[in-house]
């Protein structure tokens, strides 16, 4: 029984690791193809990449972008958790539904959406409208980890600050706030990755000149094949994976992380 | 001076819930007042409308002859202990118990002096950097009582502050919250649905129902002057006789108990404590019965007679009372004072 189950589980992390290992081989081997085994070990293609002045621009571009979706949507999605499972608002449900809906719904779908919107109302694309468009994709990330560090929140913590003489936002910076940081912060990492990982809605929404790093691989892509796309790739994941440890080994997201 | 006064305090709960209904009450100032009930009845959210967590949908609360009615409970100045701690977990046990000090902008070395205070008073010391969760809950519970009295509240809240604990350690506590009371000298306001943690601890309990108060008194007379049915009832084990009244004698199934009083002509109840029927060879008393059933409980056996006519009623016989009346299939006859029946109020 014990056997099996590990070995379904090896199985279905090998499946998930293993197109990773690939870009990594790829990244390392100097052969301007995909070749295996590599010939070798170079950082050729890691050199490329960062001289590369399109590529940098684009990688600024996205940990700009990465950096101010976390401080939009997480703010954002954190006071509107807030709002819905505290208040008496009518229509809560259906806002909460409306609020997750950008999970459920294809990306491709609200990248266009939020394309069409940018044209009829004659915004046109530029970086701000993307910046929007990401806030709208990350944010129902951040809400579905708050909602659910709020819904196991005990209400009479609260209530023990307000006895013991703490206003209502003493008892929320005091009691609150810390309480639920672990679910904000684990929100706030997969905003991030959502927002650095998009390619859907800035498909529709970069402005020439201004491409995210998903996409300016992807142009890449369309001409060239070397190993460049997969040193780039390593950087992103390398970036990821120091994110989520930097993060587990702080506050631990275990409990949190739940989708 | 920090008498509480509830007038015409009234919940209703969306949905129609009338959790509490026009509740009249004067708590007077270092009184060990409980609110004693069934589940449901209404006490926690009469607590929690007098600290301000609730707001009444009519009626006042004066505290000290202040009206507190649309005063948020951080304006209040009274100290809660809540039922299930509420203890800060991301706190220390100092921490927590500083909390209060430190909304109040205490300067940090009087912190220090008063949270060992009041961590000496509840007897918890050496656990200072501890969490929460690293504590035992009797442990907790004395966190929280700390973390309670050491704002020096006028008023202290207690939400069946002892019903997680197990028997022993509730005992133990009851003794040192009592003592804990006369030593502040606050008005404490005790809600339970522990009738024996009612009668031991309080000098007066409001006996709750359905979010009105049913009886109001002194735990003796709560305990010995039941008014209904449902006081007699919920305050420990009763017999309730059902006969016809005539003038000082209660008519029952060819037999009669004498009343404490005379009593109008007509059908009535009465209550009648187990230890007040005295077990008699038969024939010497009011009435035979035969013993259904008898457990020992140590200091005494609680026996269950049947009366004639099918009727059961509890006995607390001494263990010394002849064994041979305490056999079940046994006959005995049982005897009480006239003061020892209480009649009740018409259901
Ligand atoms: N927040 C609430 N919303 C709706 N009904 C409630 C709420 N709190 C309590 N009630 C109802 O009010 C009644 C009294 O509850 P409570 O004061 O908690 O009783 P007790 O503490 O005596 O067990 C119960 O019927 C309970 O279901
Ligand atoms: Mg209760």
């Amino acid at each position: 029984m014990r056997a099996a189950f590990l070995s379904v589980c090896g199985l279905v992390l090998a499946f998930l690791l293993l197109p990773v290992l690939i870009v990594l081989c790829f990244a390392v081997n100097p052969d301007p193809f995909l070749a295996f085994p590599p010939s070798g070990v170079s950082t050729r293609w890691f050199v490329k990449f960062v001289t590369s002045r399109d590529f940098m621009a684009a990688f600024g571009l996205s940990l700009t972008l990465g950096v101010a979706t976390v401080l939009i949507a997480g703010t954002m999605g954190t006071l509107a958790s807030l709002a819905l499972l505290r208040s008496s608002l009518p229509g809560r449900r259906a806002l909460t539904g409306l609020f997750l809906s950008p999970i459920v719904l294809p990306t491709i779908l609200t990248g266009f959406a939020l394309f069409q919107l940018a044209m009829v109302s004659g915004v046109g694309r530029n970086p701000w409208i993307l910046l929007a468009g990401h806030v709208v994709v990350a944010t129902p990330y951040v809400m579905r980890t708050v909602l659910a560090v709020l819904a196991n929140f005990d209400r009479s913590l609260e209530e023990a600050a307000r006895g013991l003489g703490a206003t209502p936002a003493q008892a929320f910076r005091e009691v609150t706030l810390p309480l639920i940081r672990p679910g904000v912060i684990a929100g706030c990492l997969f905003a991030f990755i959502v927002s650095f990982d998009q390619f859907p809605v800035s498909l529709f929404l970069v402005s020439p000149g201004n491409e995210t790093l998903p996409i300016a691989m992807f142009n890449y892509l369309r001409f060239d094949f070397d190993g460049t796309i997969a040193a780039a790739s390593t950087v992103s994941i390398l970036l990821a994976v120091a994110l989520v440890l930097g993060i587990e080994r702080t506050i631990g997201l275990q409990e949190y992380a739940k989708l | 001076m920090a008498g509480v006064v509830l007038s015409g305090v009234t919940k209703v709960f969306p949905g129609g819930t009338r959790a509490v209904d026009a509740i009249d009450l004067s708590i007077g100032e270092g009184e060990f007042f409980s609110l004693l009930g069934p589940s449901g009845c209404g006490k926690t959210t009469t607590l929690r409308m007098v600290a301000g967590f609730e707001a009444p949908d009519a009626g006042t609360i004066l505290v000290g002859g202040q009206d507190m009615t649309s005063l948020p409970p951080e304006r209040r100045g009274m100290g809660m202990v809540f039922q299930n701690y509420a203890l800060f977990p991301h706190r220390t046990v100092a921490e927590n118990v500083a909390f209060g000090l430190k909304m109040r902008s205490v300067p940090r070395e009087d912190q220090a002096k008063r949270v060992r205070n009041a961590l000496a008073m509840v007897r918890l010391q050496g656990l200072e950097e501890r969490r929460p969760s690293q504590l035992s809950g009797g442990q907790q519970q004395r966190v929280a009582l700390a973390r309670a009295i050491v704002i020096d509240p006028t008023v202290l809240l207690c939400d069946e502050p002892l019903g997680a604990l197990d028997k022993k350690l509730r005992q133990a506590m009851q003794f040192e919250l009592k003592a804990l009371h006369r030593r502040l000298g606050l008005t404490l306001v005790y809600v339970t649905h522990d009738q024996e943690e009612a009668l031991t601890m309080s000098d007066r309990i409001a006996v709750m129902r359905a979010g009105r108060i049913a009886q109001l008194g002194a735990p003796r007379e709560i305990y010995d002057r039941p008014t209904s049915r449902f006081v007699a009832d919920f305050i420990g084990d009763t017999n309730i006789l059902e006969g016809t009244a005539s003038g000082h004698m209660l008519h029952l199934d060819g037999w009669a108990s004498p009343l404490p009083q005379a009593l109008p002509p007509g059908p009535c109840a009465i209550a009648l404590r187990p230890e007040r029927v005295r077990l008699g060879a038969p024939g010497a008393g009011l009435v035979d019965a035969t013993v259904e059933e008898a457990n020992f409980l140590g200091d005494a056996v609680l026996l269950k007679l049947l009366l004639p006519g099918g009727t059961a009623i509890l006995a607390r016989a001494p263990r010394e009372t002849d064994a041979a009346l305490l056999a079940p299939g046994a006959a005995a006859s049982l005897a009480w004072r006239a003061e020892d029946p209480v009649p009740l109020e018409a259901a």
